[in-house]
């Protein structure tokens, strides 16, 4: 693709994100969701290979559908209410068609079942920017309208999302569905907080973001999508499969790293607020994600010598990639876990 | 006026069944001018003579000329219209899930305004038409954003159709 | 809820239904795409019509823009899709099924 072409894409991608962050008005924010949504469309169908092309009418049919939905819900808030703003959408209808709108935009449970799809068909830098910064507008939405949404919509939404989250990703072999799977199972998490505490929402979505990037990076660094290559990625870059494998269990949430600290504030909170239930159920849902991330770390790490390997080694070209990116996430990806009292004092 | 009317919204509703059941896209085009036609007429009616002209002319005008020719494309040998078996099992559970919504909101209706009266406010130009003057001079930065959406769609069609020798086999 | 309010919102709920359930083709899920955005035209119109809020009437020629774009993204789509796939028939989207 031309780099003109490139930089307009991105840029527009930036703009679309930023009108969404600095607009309180419904029209305004549809408007960056929508320029978002049409400035991936090209990267996403940059290769031009029949998943490619079937990945990207995916993603623009259920984008459009959430973005109408969006719109019509804040169309009928102002002819109910009245009101355009963004945080003062109070109607119980509204509200819930909106909240409905947004997980379809970003995946949640009931409506998750494109993700797999789609990230499964693109490349891994695309799917990178599809799984972070696509996420960044509207949740910028769902935390402004939180406070009136439906208590047990956002509950169900939550709890379903780790669950599947969990299930979706046990019988894969994908590496692209794995990720989507988890992505599904972390804003599981993140939705069910957010009433409760919005700060946690937002710690929750900024480590995950971090632990993704290092995770689709690495995997770009190694180029593999299944578990048979990441089998064989020790031969390749032994120091990267470590560090992947430590990713991956703070994905998992494991104590000394990074991702054990939004899971662990977020049982707190539950358990202050008098719901040890859901509590439990969602550190139980955990055990399941961590069973295919465990999965990928035996793959990766526990297979190598001195026990018989299985998969063949594959050629060994020069990298000619650049690490600063993957080497700042992955530092902050494993090792932020000592931060939390300073990261907490700053969103608090 | 209010007989005309509610045949309008009556015919905006028939139109976006005749879209949603299903039929061969030609005929869901036809549904949507129908819908589109009848949509000019509300917005007539209710003083809005500017927006419904610029519906008319681009929607109308522009977009499903477009439709049409990729209709006229992407079609199949035996077009299924309204009266095939499955669609008119659709048009029906539609119709009848539209008269039940209406008939459970039958009691809270309340008649609003039809057609706006004339004499409201003595202006020199109507509010529709001096919206547009109004886009030009004080909403520059939405007009500016939209130029540029409309600047990047032309870049992401060109984008999305490219690849010419790439692909499977294909007739065309 | 006025007769217009309820014919606009049953106009854009069917087309969201007709969108969700039942596609044989691409191209008439881009059709119940255009349904939704025409009802969502005629609403906001008929809203800044019966408030006679000057400023708002230019929200419905923008939203018309955008659907625009989000059309021709769309039927550059339908074409790209006709190219891969060889046909628009979405029950042919199937290579990335789990």
């Amino acid at each position: 693709m031309n780099p003109y072409v490139i930089m307009i894409l991105i840029s527009s991608l930036g703009l679309g994100t930023t009108l969404t962050f600095a607009s309180s008005h419904w029209l305004l924010a549809w408007m960056g969701l929508e320029i978002n949504t049409l400035a991936i469309l090209p990267l996403m169908a940059q290769q031009h290979h029949p998943r490619a092309v079937e990945a990207t009418t995916k993603y623009f049919l259920t984008q459009a559908t959430a973005a109408a939905m969006i719109l019509f819900a804040s169309t009928t808030n102002a002819w109910i209410m009245g009101q355009w703003d963004i945080n003062q959408m109070s109607h119980p209808i509204t509200t819930t068609l909106v909240m409905t709108a947004l997980a379809l935009k970003i995946g949640l449970a009931p409506m998750h079942f494109w993700l797999p799809e789609v990230l499964q068909g693109l490349e891994l830098t695309t799917g990178l920017i599809l799984s972070t910064w696509q996420k960044l507008a509207p949740f910028a939405l769902i935390i402004q309208i939180a406070p009136n949404v439906n208590h047990s919509l956002l509950m169900t939404l939550g709890l379903l999302s780790t669950f599947i989250g969990g299930w979706g990703g046990l019988n894969q072999t994908q590496l692209r569905k794995i990720m989507a799977y988890s992505s599904i199972a972390h804003l599981g998490w993140m939705i069910i907080v957010l009433q409760t505490m919005p700060t946690l929402t937002l710690l929750a979505l900024i480590t995950y973001i971090f632990m993704t990037t290092s995770t689709f990076l690495m995997l770009k660094l190694n180029q593999t999508t299944k578990i048979t290559t990441l089998s064989s990625a020790w031969t390749k870059t032994p120091l990267a499969a470590t560090l992947l494998s430590l990713t991956l269990l703070s994905l998992g949430g494991l104590p000394p790293l990074t991702g054990f600290m939004p899971k662990w504030l977020i049982l707190q909170e539950l358990t202050k607020q008098h719901l040890p239930l859901t509590a439990t159920i969602i550190a139980i849902s955990a055990l399941l994600s961590l069973y295919f991330y465990l999965r990928l770390c035996y793959a990766m790490t526990l297979t190598i010598s001195p026990s018989t390997n299985n998969s063949s080694a594959p050629w060994r070209l020069k990298n000619t990639q650049s690490t600063l990116l993957l080497a700042t996430s992955t530092v902050l990806a494993t090792s932020l876990l000592p931060l939390t009292p300073t990261t907490l004092a700053m969103l608090l | 006026m209010t007989y005309l009317m509610s045949l309008f919204l009556i015919g905006l509703i028939v139109g976006m069944v005749a879209v949603a059941s299903n039929p061969a896209p030609y005929f869901a085009a036809l549904g949507l001018v129908v819908s589109a036609g009848v949509g000019c007429g509300i917005l007539a009616g209710h003083g809005g003579s500017f927006l419904s002209l610029i519906l008319f002319l681009i929607y109308l005008g522009g977009m499903l000329v477009v439709f049409a020719y990729s209709a006229a494309l992407a079609a199949e040998p035996y077009p299924e219209a309204w009266g095939g078996w499955s669609v008119i099992v659709y048009m029906l559970v539609y119709m009848t899930g539209v008269v039940v919504a209406g008939a459970c909101m039958w009691g809270g209706w309340y008649e609003g305004f039809w057609v706006m009266e004339s004499f409201k406010e003595f202006m020199v130009v109507r509010g529709d038409t001096s919206g547009a003057a109004f886009m030009y001079s004080f909403g520059g930065g939405m007009l500016v954003i939209s130029a540029w959406v409309l600047l990047l769609t032309l870049f992401v069609v060109l984008e999305l159709t490219r690849g010419l020798s790439r692909g499977t086999l294909r007739a065309v | 809820m006025t007769p217009t309010h309820f014919s606009f919102t049953t106009a854009f709920i069917l087309g969201l239904m007709g969108l969700a359930f039942h596609r044989t083709h691409l191209l008439s899920a881009l059709l119940c795409l255009e349904g939704m955005m025409l009802s969502l035209y005629i609403a906001l119109s008929l809203w800044t019509l019966q408030l006679e809020t000057t400023c708002y009437s230019t929200a419905p020629m923008l939203l018309l823009a955008f659907s625009a774009c989000e059309a021709s993204a769309g039927l550059a789509l339908l074409v790209a899709t006709a190219r891969t796939h060889g046909t628009d028939h979405l029950k042919n989207l199937n290579l990335l099924q789990c």
